[in-house]
């Protein structure tokens, strides 16, 4: 068992560090804070909810960072791998524990979260929140929650020291949020098929472009969360109509293929990591 | 079968290399110094036998594995004590061994173990990120302990320790041997490996440059005596040099210098020096361990790296002697 024992000693290690506290603080604190704000602004909580998956699109995987791109760097580092390599864990234990360790913070992180939205939508709004509704949001959160920690463990993994894994961490957020997704101005990855295709003197269809932005686990988190407002539509909120209510029939908008893309972000970028990390040298 | 052998075991790193076909083979139940100044290729050498590194030619073989591929076999029956080793710094030494013992399936009671080492038990409950050095150095020889490990490998284990954590290690050093334990010693200090080591190889830029059993260094060392002799008036030094044993005599103002080559050389060369001068005063000087572990260590490997032994010497004589 001692893919077991990694994992409880680095879990036990980042508890008592201030990363975990932070960590489950910072999110559960900002969920919290996105319901209370709207208690007189909505009627339904799963409005509310809607605003949470945008908060969580852009915020989660910048929370995530911290918790882990220090999980194998740091310890390559520090020359706390020593200990445990020194002892008879193979490489394969030593990147999968510290996986299950950060990946059960992230996940605690975020069931707390949604738990307290919970709890502040039966309390305070005026209409009750759907469970079910709720579980969904939990469910797609924790598979994005997945795809991230496997992303930066896996940079984790491949680097060997700490200014590497932070580069390559924000580096991955950069790309699979913002660029990715064409949230700032001109530096996006949508803006940017539209200039070669005009260049080729040829055009991208829009269907094209939707499905090329699902490819990002984060994008893919966001098209996701249409599973939460199933049976809802037409709702009484216009932006959530315009945004999920008229989900084209396509293979980019249906929610397994959107768990399918986030569950292999996160298993193929732990693979990769694990395959470099079992080559890597420690000394 | 030996615990350790390696057979034309070399590693590069780019140019560098910082191990170069090196042939070792360490006996079962022996204690091994592994001497040699800093960047000698010990640790390079360490690693690869655990798996850390990769080696770009030759074999180990540990324990009767390939160190190379079987490396998890090789350190479930290896206790190490690693170089630049660090704990995780909110775990408590005790949480630090029980892992240790849990991972390696053993039935030790950490207690025990971190009261072999000298932990106070107050400390083994501190998070370990709060031990000084010499601590953690204890702390890490603990974790190699755990599970009577067939072959302790031990990187530089007294670096921090005072000298009473030193007398420590050297004691478990030996209770260990006599439990039957290989011990593999590395160290740049030849002081800290003598009291303990069977045998010892000199390691230096990358290959071994002798082998040897302590009591065979010894012998050599005996053989270096020097006496230094004040006269009155400085003689002819024939008859001194003459003497069965005698290999140098020279001169320095009315200071004589004679070198023997073997222990028992020394009086009669006295005697036959005061046979013809006025001795006023003498001192003999034994060549030391140390003198001839700079010899192996370059300072008298010819002008051409001469410069390049000064600072390893240095290193060699100028450490944390206990």
């Amino acid at each position: 068992m001692s893919l077991f024992t990694v994992a409880r000693d680095d879990f036990k290690n980042a508890r008592r560090s201030y990363v975990v506290l932070g960590v489950v603080g910072v999110l559960t604190a900002l969920v919290a804070l996105i319901f209370v704000s709207e208690i007189n602004v909505y009627d339904h909580p799963y409005r509310t909810l809607f605003d949470v998956s945008f908060f969580m699109f852009l915020v989660f995987p910048i929370v995530l960072a911290p918790l882990t791109y220090l999980a194998i760097a740091g310890d390559r580092d520090s020359g706390a791998i020593k200990y445990a390599m020194g002892l008879p864990n193979s490489r394969a234990q030593y990147v999968f524990g510290k996986f299950v360790s950060r990946m059960g913070v992230a996940a605690a992180a975020v069931t707390l979260a949604v738990a307290v939205g919970l709890v502040i939508a039966f309390a305070a709004f005026t209409n009750a929140p759907g469970v079910a509704r709720f579980a969904a949001f939990l469910g797609v959160s924790l598979l994005a929650a997945f795809a991230f920690v496997g992303i930066y463990i896996g940079i984790s993994a491949v680097t060997a020291s700490r200014s590497r894994a932070m580069l390559g961490v924000f580096g991955a957020y950069f790309l699979l949020v913002p660029f990715w997704f064409g949230f700032l101005p001109v530096i996006g990855l949508p803006d940017l098929l539209d200039t070669v295709a005009d260049l080729l003197g040829t055009s991208i269809a829009n269907d094209t472009q939707q499905f090329i932005r699902a490819l990002s686990p984060a994008t893919s988190y966001l098209f996701s969360t249409q599973i939460v407002y199933q049976g809802l539509f037409p709702t009484p909120y216009e932006s959530l109509n315009a945004q999920i209510g008229n989900a084209p029939d396509k293979i980019y908008a249906k929610a397994w293929f959107n768990a399918l893309v986030m569950f292999a972000w996160g298993a193929g970028s732990m693979l990769v990591g694990y395959l470099s990390f079992r080559r890597s040298e420690l000394g | 079968m030996p615990a350790i052998e390696t057979d034309g075991l070399t590693r590069r790193f780019g140019d560098l290399v910082a191990v170069d076909a090196l042939n070792l083979t360490v006996e079962e139940g022996e204690v091994f110094g592994f001497l040699g100044p800093n960047g000698a290729g010990k640790s390079t050498t360490i690693n690869m036998l655990l798996g850390f590194l990769k080696s770009s030619d030759g074999t180990a073989t540990v324990l009767g594995h390939d160190a190379q591929r079987k490396s998890r076999a090789v350190r479930q029956h290896t206790g190490l004590l690693p170089e630049g080793f660090s704990v995780y710094e909110n775990l408590t030494g005790r949480e630090h061994v029980v892992s240790a013992i849990q991972t390696k399936g053993a039935d030790d009671d950490p207690d025990e173990i971190l009261d072999r080492v000298g932990l106070e038990p107050a400390a083994t409950r501190r998070a370990a990120g709060g031990y000084s050095k010499g601590m953690q150095q204890r702390l890490a020889l603990g974790i190699a302990l755990v599970g009577d490990p067939d072959l302790l490998i031990l990187d530089e284990p007294s670096s921090g320790l005072d000298p009473k954590g030193a007398k420590l290690l050297r004691d478990i050093v030996r209770e260990e041997a006599a439990r039957g334990a290989t011990v593999f010693f590395s160290s740049h200090v030849l002081g800290q490996v003598e009291q303990v080591c069977d045998r010892v190889g000199i390691m230096n830029q990358g290959t071994m440059t002798a082998v040897d059993t302590i009591d065979n260094l010894r012998e050599r060392i005996d053989a270096e005596a020097v006496i230094e002799a004040d006269v009155t008036e400085v003689p002819d030094t024939d008859p001194v040099a003459a003497v069965d044993g005698v290999r140098e005599v020279t001169v320095a103002g009315r200071t004589l210098e004679i070198v023997c080559s073997r222990p028992a050389a020394k009086m009669p060369a006295l005697r036959a020096l005061d046979d013809v001068a006025t001795v006023t005063d003498i001192t003999v000087t034994d060549a030391s361990l140390e003198a001839l572990f700079e010899q192996y260590t370059g300072t008298d490997s010819g002008a051409s790296d001469a410069n390049g032994a000064t600072p390893q010497t240095a290193a060699a004589s100028g450490g944390d002697a206990a």
